[in-house]
């Protein structure tokens, strides 16, 4: 009865008294108990990191960087080979289609933890104005960097955003990562399954992940952390719920070659994004001639684009930011052909070639995707040894562009309550040392992915009086410079909000 | 001094909010009497909106007065189909091939475009021969069609025009007479059916009927216009150019569209009917008298 209670009582200090402590009281009655049951015993991480994406990546980076935290014994898992990260050797004119846009926010903290300076600059294109604009009536916002209320933009250069290839930041945090060290880099190792430990000789692993690799090694975390994307395994193991729905609407990707710089008067270039009712089209300029098209748009409405000639998914593009709502669901309708009938179209519709995105002369080869467009939100993202960051946490619409920034929000987030724990002899898995990283960002995200949701619902309408009510609002965030700057601040992620 | 009013402190001290929301309202008056702009294209006449609503009140009232100044109720037609309306019938043509092919070809119609010995030598049952007799028995001519002047939107206006032009064509098709009661009957067919408020507004015409003729408007013409007119498709989207040779009864089915009861064989009948009793009533009275 005695050793059984003395067991008891010491798992249940595990979370609060430090490891070694409990080992020792328990080491007499469990030296008998557990003589026979032997398997093999995990390797044992402090923090272990499922996920070689940018929000992986950088919590690494974050982690090995601060000499607080740069004692930690971490390692990554990533089910893909990072070599072909590794030697990321791009030719100047050719982009991937996955880029993502990241706020001054996210630069930042890049450059606190020493992965910017690796990223290629030459790739990276700063943009200093957003104009956004209503499909179905025209109405229209522009935001300007250099615009009145926003005088502490100029000292950053006047960027609101980078945009940069999603493989051009991994590589940069990769590099970032090992040069640092420290970092034991699994690659190309699956998770075949995530297990609570068991109690054995070296200690009680009982509340502990141990993740068994394809590759037959078995890992404990002391902090398990889940930036593994959207259909999390280690957020299925800690068994939190994600909610949301599919927005039955795919984001369409491809690189386009615009006829020029698009960069007027010697200013930082503009990203363009027009509503349409089956979703937003953007255009997000790349260096040079180069630009990233984004299309939310219905799955077969995507598979029609998709199965275009090039000439004619050109003229698609063309007609997307240029045409009304009725032409292009007609053109859409077209075998081919496109490009003609939008030609003479566009000899009827009345638009400003200032304030749209140049035309678009070509489409890079193979540069045409799509991926499904979902609203997901974890119910927590923490528990006992768990945290979850990026995707795994939360997914979103990408009409705002945040869905990276605030997976960088949370990484930043995560690290400095690691630290905390750290500086201050916590547990760094229990629960307790997490709350505050969850106290941060929950709520932030909440409102990020609630707003983004909103307005997606509030475009999707085609018709009726609440065209009319948007197209008033938005002539009313455009006309009042205060308004226009908070939304600024809060899409650059310097806002107090988000 | 202009330099100087810029720079006044007044104005600098006006937050910049207020200016733009004043330049908002600035903008919306576009122009005045003086300084009308250029014509988006050939006929056009720019209008400020205090004008089109005067125009679109004055034209209503005098054309009511007397229906039968076209050109006052295509000035109607052209003050009030903006906002909205013309634009709403120019989508549903772009939504359609033929349509978004009309607009393509910008076909007009006219008897130098349409011969009428040709329509008179097609066979009886085509839509050219429906036309030509149309014409002929109702004595006008496609040449009676004023230009659009008063419709900002070039394409738009070629849309009214379109939809001028081809309103003889509805009335081969119905076989509705050009006096005022088929006309109405018309009207509200082609409401019901392009939206366009001009053709709404027509019906008030109906006050102008005799009591015989409103009544038989309300029973029979309205109901089959209000029914045909929504449930036909647009036939603003009709190529009548390529259809003239077409067996008009297909074409009808085709669009949905019944042939009403015609309105001159019952004014006939009615005619008919009515001497005969008055003949009767004289009879009588004659008899009477003898006795």
């Amino acid at each position: 009865m005695k050793p059984f209670f003395s067991t008891l009582r010491a798992r249940q200090l595990n979370g609060y008294v430090c490891q070694t402590c409990t080992r020792q009281l328990r080491r007499k009655p469990q030296r008998r108990s557990y003589a026979s049951t032997s398997s093999r015993t995990p390797e044992i991480f402090d923090v272990v990191c499922v996920g070689g994406g940018p929000a992986g990546l950088s919590l690494l980076a974050a982690l090995r960087a601060n000499p607080i935290t740069s004692t930690l014994k971490i390692a990554l898992i990533e089910s893909q080979s990072l070599t072909p990260t590794r030697t990321f050797s791009p030719s100047p004119d050719s982009f991937s289609n996955r880029c993502s846009s990241l706020t001054p926010s996210s630069v930042r903290f890049l450059s606190d933890i020493g992965a910017w300076k690796f990223v290629r600059g030459e790739r990276v294109q700063g943009y200093g104005q957003m104009r956004v604009w209503d499909g179905v009536s025209g109405a229209a916002v522009h935001f300007d960097a250099f615009g009145g209320a926003e005088k502490e933009k100029r000292d950053e250069g006047g960027v609101v955003a980078y945009m940069n290839e999603n493989v051009n930041l991994t590589a940069a945090l990769l590099r970032r990562v090992e040069e640092l060290g420290g970092v034991e880099i699994l690659d190309g190792e699956r998770v075949e399954d995530i297990t609570l430990g068991r109690e054995a000789e070296e200690g009680d692993l009982s509340q502990w992940p141990v993740v068994k690799l394809s590759g037959g090694r078995e890992l404990a975390a002391r902090l398990l952390v889940g930036a593994d994307g959207a259909n999390s395994p280690v957020r299925g193991f800690a068994g939190i719920e994600s909610t949301g729905w599919d927005y039955g609407r795919v984001g369409l990707v491809a690189t386009l070659c615009m006829e020029g710089e698009g960069e007027a008067e010697g200013r930082v270039k503009t990203a363009y994004q027009r509503f349409l009712p089956t979703g937003p089209v953007a255009c997000l300029p790349l260096p040079g001639k180069f630009s990233t098209l984004v299309w939310s748009t219905t799955p077969e409405l995507a598979a029609k684009l998709k199965s275009l000639s090039p000439r004619d998914f050109v003229g698609m593009v063309n007609a997307a930011f240029r045409l009304g709502v009725v032409d292009l669901k007609y053109l859409h309708t077209l075998e081919g052909g496109q490009e003609e009938e939008a030609a003479w179209r566009e000899d009827h519709v009345g638009f400003d070639g200032s304030k749209i995105p140049q035309r678009v002369v070509g489409v890079q080869d193979g540069s045409i995707a799509s991926f499904p467009l979902k609203l997901r939100h974890a119910d927590t993202y923490i528990g006992e040894r768990v945290a979850l960051v990026g995707d795994a946490a939360h997914t979103t619409h990408p009409l705002a562009g945040q869905g990276l920034n605030a997976g960088q929000g949370d990484v930043e987030s995560l690290a400095r309550t690691i630290e905390y724990a750290v500086a201050h002899g916590m547990d760094i898995g229990v629960r307790m040392s997490l709350e505050q990283y969850m106290a941060e960002r929950y709520v932030k995200n909440h409102v990020l992915l609630g707003v983004v949701d909103k307005l997606h619902k509030l475009y999707s309408v085609e018709s009726g009086p609440l065209v009319g009510l948007r197209s008033l609002g938005l002539g009313a965030v455009d006309a009042l410079e205060p308004v226009k700057a908070f939304f600024m601040r809060q899409a650059a992620g310097t806002g107090k909000i988000l | 001094m202009a330099l100087f009013l810029r720079q006044s402190p007044l104005r600098t001290r006006l937050p910049a909010e207020l200016l733009t929301a004043c330049t908002i309202c600035l903008n919306s008056r576009s122009f005045g009497v003086l300084n009308r702009p250029p014509p988006n294209y050939e006929g056009h006449v720019p209008l400020t909106r205090v004008e089109r609503a005067g125009l679109a009140v004055g034209s209503a009232v005098m054309s009511w007065l007397n229906p039968r100044r076209g050109d006052l109720i295509a000035a109607l037609g052209e003050a009030t189909a903006t906002p909205y309306f013309i634009y709403r019938l120019r989508d549903a043509m772009l939504a359609s091939p033929t349509g978004r092919r009309i607009l393509h070809d910008r076909p007009r119609i006219s008897s130098k475009t349409l011969s009428m010995d040709y329509l008179r030598g097609l066979p009886a049952n085509t839509v050219g021969r429906a036309y030509a007799d149309w014409l002929d028995r109702e004595g006008v001519s496609p040449d009676t069609r004023n230009s659009v002047k008063y419709i900002d939107d070039e394409e738009c206006a070629y849309v009214m025009q379109r939809y001028r032009e081809c309103h003889d064509f509805y009335h081969a098709l119905t076989g509705l007479p050009v006096m005022v009661e088929g006309e109405v009957a018309l009207k509200a067919f082609e409401f019901a059916n392009t939206l366009l408020p001009m053709t709404g507004l027509s019906m008030f015409a109906v006050t102008r009927l005799k009591p015989a003729e409103r009544q038989r408007f309300f029973t029979i013409y309205l109901p089959w216009a209000i029914s045909n007119g929504l449930r036909s498709k647009d036939v603003i989207n009709v190529y009548w150019e390529e259809q003239l040779e077409r067996d008009v009864e297909e074409l009808r089915n085709e669009l949905c569209i019944e042939k009403p009861v015609d309105l001159r064989d019952i004014r006939k009948k009615d005619r008919a009917r009515r001497k005969a009793e008055k003949e009767a009533k004289e009879r009588s009275s004659d008899s009477l008298g003898i006795n």
